[in-house]
Parts: C-alpha cells; structure tokens; sequence
C-alpha cells in the first residue's frame, strides 16, 4: 500500500480555475502541502481556449502587478462597441444606449492559454520557496475516470497498465476544473443536476494584421446567425498587431447544420472585418464550448464528499456579462480557502467542503449569476428579440442606417412590439422572482426538417482571407497518434438510423463539427456515418448535440490534440 | 541487477528544432537560448534497450555528455523507463568534434563497467548530423557494430536484428558485447507512463537519491587525459558554414476535382511518367 501514489489535492485540468487554486493555496501553506495537476494537452495551457476579455478582479489578487509586469497580458481594453451587423451593413451602438454590461472599458484582453502557463510558472517559483510544498505537473495525463468509495471521491485513474498501484492518483480533494469531460460523470453518479446545462459552441481565430487595433473590443449581434438564434461574434484587438475575430452560438437553435467554422468566414466576409484582416495573416483557428445556463443549471451541490467542482466544470460562466474566465477563477481562489481549512481539520467529507456553496454564492460569482439569472430566458419568452428584433435592426443597419434610427423605426412599425422590449429589458436588467427556469436539452430543441432561411454573405472580399471549414481545421495544429480513438460511437446502429433519418442534409454532429471530423459517407449506395479523428480540437459539440446520445468525446492520450498555444 | 543485460544508451541534447527560440537570422543557432529536446533518433534507441529489458530482464543506463542542463535528458529517460544516468560534463569538453566526443564517451563506459552487454546509440543527431559517433566508439571499445539496425530480439544469449540496407534488409546473428545504431524504421518511443513520471518526480526532490541514480562525472572520474578532448582534441576545422538557399523545383498541383480523382492523378504520375518522381523531388 505503501507505493500508492499520493497527493492532498488532485486537480484535474490545468485551468484557469484549478491554477488559480493551486496558486492560492500555495500562498495560504503553512505546512507541508502536495497538489498534482493533471491536464490532458502536452503542455500547460496547450487545449485552453477563450475570448477573452475579463475583469481582471481576481487576476489582480494574484498578481498586482499585473498590467505592469512580466505577465502575458494581449492588452487592456480602451474602446468598447456592441455593434449592429449585416453582410455588408454594420453600426454601432450609441454608448448611451449601450447595455453597460457591454463597456468593457479597463478589462484586460488576455489569451488564456498563455496565462495558463504563465501562472503554472509562478506556482512552482513559490512552491519552491515553502519546504514541503510541492506542486506536480502532469501534461499528457488526463484523469480517465473517477475514483470512488462509496460516494466518496478518493481520486481518478490516469493509466491504464492493469496495475491499480501505477495507474491511480489518490488524492483528499480531488478538484474538478474540466469543463465536463470526466466530472459529468460525478454529477451523474450522484444525480446532482437539477437542470440539463445549456451550452454554446465557440470558434475564433487570432490574425496578425497589418495595422494595429490594440485595446478596441467589438462585441457583434446578428448577421450571420439565422433568426432565432442567440450568439454573436467578438473582435478583440491585441498588442502587436493581433487580432482576435469570433463567434459563440448558442446550440439549442432548431437548426441541424449551424456550421460554426463556415459562419465564422461568412462574418469575416463583412467589409468592415475584411478591413481589418485584408493583407494579414491567419495564425491560429480552435474551438471549444461555453456552459450558458447559468444560475439554474447549477448542480445541487457544489462539493461531495472528497471532491470539489469549479469554473465552467461547475456552471460559473456568466453569458449576460460575458464572464467567464474571472468568474472561474474566483471559483478557484474560494475553493482554495475552503479546501485549505478543511485539509488543516482533517475533514474533507461533504460537511467539511461545503462552506464552499455557501461562500461562492455569496461572492460576486453567486450574486451576479443570480442578477443575470433569467438572461436566457428572456429570449424564450420573447422570441421576437431574436426572431423579429434584431433581423430588422439588420435589416435597416444593411440599408446604410445607424443603430438608433433603425430602432426608432422599428418601434413606429410595432409600437405594441416596441412596448414588450422593454419587458425583456426588465426581465435580462432588473427582474423580478419568476420562479426557476427549466431548460430542455439543447439537442432536443433540433428540428430535422428546420429549413434555413441564412442572409447571403457578402460577395467583394479577398479570398486570402476566407477559407474552407477543410482548410482552417490546419490551423488548429492538432497531432494525434495513429492508435488514437478518443470518441465513443456507442451503437453504429443508431448511427445509421439517423443517418437516414437525416436523408438530404447532414447529421446534427457533421452540421455543427468544428474541425470536419464527422462525415457522411457513401458506400455501395448506403450513407454511414465517419470520423477523422485526427482533426478533433476536443470541443465536444458532436456530443452536445447528437440527438440520439450516441457519442461520447474523452479526453484524448499522451498530449494528443490541438495546440492552443496563444489561443 | 546481477540478472539480464547492462545496457548503455547513448542520449544527446540538441536545440529544438520546432522552437524558433535562439534561431539567428542568419540560420545560425544561439545554442544558449535555444530550447532544447532530446535528439529525435535516440528515442528509437532508447525504445530498444527498453524493449530488450522487457523481452529478457536487464539495466537500461541512459548515458549523456554535454553541458549541465543537459542533465533533463536523464530525468527525461528515467520517466520513459530507463534505470539510471550518467552525465558526463566537463568545461574542458567544449567545442569537441566527433572524434573526441566519441573518444570521452567510449572512456564513460568502461568506467561504467567492464560488463556493458549493449550499447545503443541513434542513428545521428539533427544537429551535428555526422553519424559517426556510434561507429567510433564501437571500434574504440573494440565491439562489433550492428548499424541501421530496425529489428532486434535476443535468443539464447545472442541478438539477431535486422539491418536496413539499400534495397532491402540483412538478418544477422551476433554474439554480445555489440553496439547497435538504431535506425529510424524501428519502433517509434512509447508514451511516458503515468507511475515512472511520479517516481521522478518524486525522485527530484530527495537530493541524495537523486545524485544516485543520475551521476554526475568529469574526465578525471573517468580517466581521460584532457588533451585528447575538447578542442585541444578535436583535428575537425570548420572552413566555413553558408546557408543553403530555397529547395526549389518544379511544383504539380492537382485540383478542381474530386479527392479520389486526384490522388488517382498523383499515383499515376509517380508510377507511369518516368521523369515522374525525379520532377516532383527536383
Ligand atoms: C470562444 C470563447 C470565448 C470566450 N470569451 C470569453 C471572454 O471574452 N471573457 C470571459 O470571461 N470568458 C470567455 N469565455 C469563457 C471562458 O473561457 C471560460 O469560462 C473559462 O475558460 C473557464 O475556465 P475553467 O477554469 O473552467 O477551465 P477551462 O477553460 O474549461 O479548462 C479546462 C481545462 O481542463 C483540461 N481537461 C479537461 N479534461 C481533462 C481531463 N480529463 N484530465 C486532465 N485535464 C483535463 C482541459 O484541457 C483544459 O485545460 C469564452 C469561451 C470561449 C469558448
Ligand atoms: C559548437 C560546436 C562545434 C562543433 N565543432 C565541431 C568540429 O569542429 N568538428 C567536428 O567534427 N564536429 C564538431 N561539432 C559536432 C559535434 O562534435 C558532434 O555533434 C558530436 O561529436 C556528436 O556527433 P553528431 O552530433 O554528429 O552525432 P552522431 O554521430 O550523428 O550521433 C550518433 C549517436 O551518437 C550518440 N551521441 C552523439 N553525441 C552524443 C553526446 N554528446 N552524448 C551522448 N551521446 C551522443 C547519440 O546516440 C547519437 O544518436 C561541433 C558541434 C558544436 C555544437
Ligand atoms: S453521432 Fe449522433 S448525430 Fe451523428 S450520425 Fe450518429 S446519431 Fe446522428
Ligand atoms: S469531433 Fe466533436 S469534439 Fe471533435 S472537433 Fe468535432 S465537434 Fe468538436
């Protein structure tokens, strides 16, 4: 038993969250301390992804210094614009009328992955200024399954050699920053959801352009998404002439095809992007997934007995304000001060981590998730905004006019519509108790024979711009062995059924692929169902959205994957 | 560790070719901001000798000369499995060519023991590129050499490998002590496993232990007289080093139809047009 291998803390994910715990609860040691950090990509911060501009609230507890130092800051936000998009139209939003949660004014413009690593090298410089605390790195070992006593987490399994001794990490606390993919497990074992999560998928690419929009953020609504779909795209400009374009679509649209990466280009096919990119160079293209629900899908309970849930793994995201990286992070920062003082009583069962709900429900995660908790729900409700509302303000904004005259407008064409608005304004700013939301899984809402009404792009742009969802899956850089298999097709049955059932167009996971793995292919005269595996960026969207559950996406072996390196 | 066979594997730090971290602009390499990594061809030999240790039992001792940082190599092959290290470090060691390298390194293993059963070595590096380190030894420790070797199993005390030659393969039996160069065609280096990366790293930080299992020697541990290393030691003379311009040549692009279509285009070409390959690789 002696050669067990051992740790007081497991953190699985070298995330945001988990980092920002590590660092944390190094800060508090007083004594002897050991934490491994397992991630599944081959170095710190290698399958990180985000926007992201973030309140640097929590970042400037870890590093004061943060805007003045060392540290791998992209830029701080200097101008902020929620702007109005068509094809070719494009508005922005007077600042007065701006929703403020929109003024990202003074936030910091960070790439995730960089900061991951960044943080991970503080870690160890502190770590090695405290005897007896050790902090163990694992790149290219993802935690493969949970490890349970009863209820009671006591570590996850890493290897697979068939000896328990060499293959177990057992830990006091094992934390789970891991955006799902091993920690779904836990919610179900122990039944903890009380509402399906609502997710939406991510795609962006960083440019190197040839002139510099340092410090402007554009956060965009409408074009190209199709009526009813929430989501918009997302402009950051960074030092040294980069440039982040994006876009996030929610996955419980009626469509079976969203094509993130096609939608991507159709945006960047806008005159005013086309601008901005025409003559730089693409540098970089990923994918991955945001938790959307918010405050009602939030698990009963944030800790079991031996381990603890955080950042998007747990649900912290906050779509209204668009925060999510600060958010995981105090997750993160508060679950170090829970897990210190329940490691230092010696009791980490579920009473002795439970101070952790309560906590991180009262700080400015729980209070803002709670204000921003019927965001979502507005637009079920008032599916005008995203049916009617906002293809007019396209509509007017494409014939050349800005954001208040179009508005002005509409409101005299639906004075009764314009009326119902501002119930939706109260509802996202200001609501009052309506009692909890229930969300349907997003892959119900799918309708098979949803027929597509998209805005046609913009046809006068420079093809060296734009390319093929084929093309942009190179820039994702991923590597994988040949012996890889990294996602589950439980039954090539279903497969085919739905395949059929899909006759005519694709299946939701080939339709909504960020990366063309999935494919169609026809042999003898039947279409079946295909992977290639090895463009996977391991976003997990097929699996969202298979409408049959018939998919399940691991995390992948030995580092395999994407390189979100600057991502 | 008395069962099974001693073996050497020889590991060299090169700087990381896919970092363009102390690259000049010249094309030259500032060696002391470059990354550094583990030579790409020693992860074939050191799969050998781990494979070899699995077949039959044995120590597998990863064996580096270079600057003190290139003491991570060890560690390095410690995670994938290996038993022990040696660093052989030495400010006299600098600027030695092959010759001399090959001269320090066959005096590290005999200082590690007259009882060496193998010693493996890449095929060459992809920073000095000569590929002649290995061989050199060899005829230094007065060992028979198997080169190019891809294939190696042991049967009754003896090895039969499979070396690559032009045009095909030669099967030989041969008897041990032998130093192999392993061929790139081998099998590739299996992933780290999850236990031996804890037991380094648990290893790092007990000083002790950790100075016993990697070694750190200077010529005078292994008895060579300075004179013949370093660059007192070395005949090689650099006349001059130029970079090479653009490879050039012709470039066939298949398009506009459909992917079968095309690769069906590309084969044909290689296989029917004569003047097929040589245009493509002019
Ligand atoms: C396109 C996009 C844009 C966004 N923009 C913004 C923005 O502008 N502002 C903002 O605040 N937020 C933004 N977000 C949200 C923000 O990125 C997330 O909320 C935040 O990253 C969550 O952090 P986390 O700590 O939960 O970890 P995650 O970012 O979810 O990281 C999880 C880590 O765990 C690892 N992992 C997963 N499974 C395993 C396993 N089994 N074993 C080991 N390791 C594993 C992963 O490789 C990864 O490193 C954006 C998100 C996306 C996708
Ligand atoms: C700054 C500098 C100056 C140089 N000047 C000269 C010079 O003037 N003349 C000259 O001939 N060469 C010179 N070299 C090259 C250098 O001597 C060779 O790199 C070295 O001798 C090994 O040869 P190789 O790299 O070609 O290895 P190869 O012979 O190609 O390597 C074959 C195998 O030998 C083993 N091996 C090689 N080197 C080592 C090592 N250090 N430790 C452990 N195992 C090893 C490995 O298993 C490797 O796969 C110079 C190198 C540098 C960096
Ligand atoms: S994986 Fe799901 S969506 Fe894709 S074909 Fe199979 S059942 Fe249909
Ligand atoms: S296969 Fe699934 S997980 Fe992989 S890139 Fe496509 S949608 Fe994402």
């Amino acid at each position: 038993m002696s050669d067990r291998i051992e740790y007081d803390v497991a953190l699985v994910g070298a995330s945001p969250s988990n980092l920002t715990l590590a660092y944390r609860m190094v800060e508090l040691a007083t004594g002897p301390l050991r934490i491994a950090v397992l991630e599944k990509a081959k170095e710190v911060g290698g399958h990180l992804l985000s926007g992201a501009v973030s309140n640097p609230r929590v970042l400037k507890k870890l590093f004061p210094d943060w805007d003045n130092s060392d540290f791998p800051l992209e830029g701080i936000c200097k101008k902020s614009y929620l702007t109005i998009v068509g094809p070719t139209g494009w508005a922005d939003v007077p600042q007065l009328v701006m929703p403020p949660h929109f003024d990202k004014r003074g936030y910091a413009i960070l790439n995730i992955s960089d900061m991951a690593a960044y943080i991970a090298g503080k870690i160890a410089e502190k770590a090695g200024e405290k005897e007896g605390v050790v902090v163990d790195f694992y790149p290219g070992f993802p935690a493969r399954s949970i490890l349970f006593d009863g209820d009671t987490v006591i570590g996850v399994k890493v290897d697979d050699t068939g000896d328990e001794t060499a293959d177990n990490l057992y830990a006091k606390v094992t934390v789970f920053g891991d955006k799902g993919f091993v920690s779904r497990d836990l919610v179900g074992k122990l039944n903890l959801r009380q509402n399906p999560q609502a997710w939406a998928v991510g795609v962006k690419e960083v440019w190197e352009t040839k002139e510099s929009h340092e410090g402007q953020v554009w956060h965009t609504a409408g074009y190209p998404l199709e009526k009813g779909h929430l989501g918009g795209g997302f402009i950051y400009g960074c030092k040294n002439n980069k440039l982040i374009v994006g876009m996030v679509m929610a996955l419980d649209h009626e469509n079976p095809n969203i094509r993130p990466p096609i939608a991507l280009q159709n945006l960047k096919k806008n005159p005013v992007i086309q601008e901005m990119i025409k003559g730089g160079k693409l540098l970089k293209y990923g994918a991955s997934v945001l938790p959307e629900g918010g405050y009602y899908s939030l698990p009963k309970k944030f800790a079991v007995s031996g381990a603890v849930l955080v950042g998007d793994a747990l649900g912290t995201l906050d779509v209204k304000r668009f925060s999510g990286v600060d958010k995981a992070m105090e997750s993160g920062y508060i679950a170090a001060e829970v897990i210190t003082g329940a490691l230092f009583k010696g009791d980490t069962s579920e009473a002795g981590l439970a101070g952790f709900q309560e906590k991180l429900m009262n700080s400015f995660v729980g209070k803002e998730l709670y204000d921003s908790r019927y965001f979502k729900r507005t637009f079920q409700e008032h599916p005008e905004l995203l049916n009617n509302v906002i293809p007019t303000l396209v509509n007017h904004v494409e014939s050349g006019r800005g954001v208040i005259t179009a508005s002005v407008a509409y409101g005299l064409a639906d004075p009764i519509g314009g009326l119902k608005l501002l119930g939706a304004k109260t509802m996202m700013d200001n609501p009052s108790e309506i009692g909890p939301t229930k969300y349907n899984e997003d892959r119900t809402h799918i309708n098979k024979s949803y027929s597509s009404v998209p805005l046609e792009p913009a046809e006068d742009y420079d093809e060296d711009t734009i390319h093929t969802a084929a093309d942009i899956v190179f820039y994702a850089h991923t590597h994988y062995g040949e012996e890889n298999k990294h996602i589950d097709e439980f039954d090539s049955s279903v497969c085919g059924q739905c395949v059929e059932e899909y006759e005519g167009r694709d299946t939701p996971c080939v339709g909504d692929c960020t990366a063309e793995v999935h494919q169609i292919l026809e042999k003898e005269g039947k279409r079946t169902h295909a992977m290639a595996l090895e463009n996977c960026v391991q976003c997990t969207t097929c699996e969202i959205v298979c409408p049959k559950t018939n998919l399940r996406v691991n995390a992948a072996l030995h580092g395999y994957g994407p390189d979100f390196s600057g991502m | 560790m008395s069962d099974g066979l001693k073996m050497v594997v020889l590991l060299k730090q090169v700087p990381d070719t896919s970092s363009k971290a102390g690259v000049n602009p010249d094309g030259t390499v500032d060696r002391a901001r470059a990354k550094k990594m583990l030579n790409p061809f020693d992860k074939y030999a050191l799969q050998k000798a781990l494979e070899v240790k699995r077949a039959v039992g044995g120590e597998v001792i990863a064996v580096t000369m270079g600057p003190p940082p290139a003491i991570s190599v060890l560690s390095d092959a410690l995670e994938y499995g290996a038993d022990t290290g040696y660093l052989l470090t030495d400010r006299r060691l600098a600027a030695s060519d092959t010759l001399s390298t090959a001269f320090a390194l066959h005096k590290a293993i005999i200082y590690i023991g007259s009882d060496v059963d193998m010693v493996f070595t890449g095929l060459q590096t992809t920073d000095g590129d000569t590929a002649q380190t290995g061989p050199q030894i060899a005829e230094r420790l007065d060992m028979p050499q198997i080169t190019y070797c891809d294939r190696l199993e042991m049967k009754d005390g003896k090895a039969l490998v499979r070396r690559v030659v032009e045009g095909g393969h030669q099967d030989l039996e041969i008897p041990l002590p032998a130093l192999i160069t392993v061929a790139n065609s081998a099998t590739p280096l299996e992933p780290k496993r999850f236990a031996a990366v804890y037991k380094v790293r648990e290893l790092s930080r007990d000083k002790g232990a950790y100075d016993e299992k990697i070694k750190t020697v200077n010529l005078d541990d292994i008895d060579v007289d300075p004179a013949k290393t370093g660059l007192a030691g070395s005949p090689t003379v650099v006349g001059k080093t130029w970079k090479m311009g653009d490879i050039g040549g012709t470039c066939v692009m298949f398009q506009g139809g459909a992917p079968e279509h095309e690769v069906e285009q590309l084969v044909e070409r290689l296989t029917t047009d004569e003047r097929g390959i040589e245009e493509l690789i002019q």
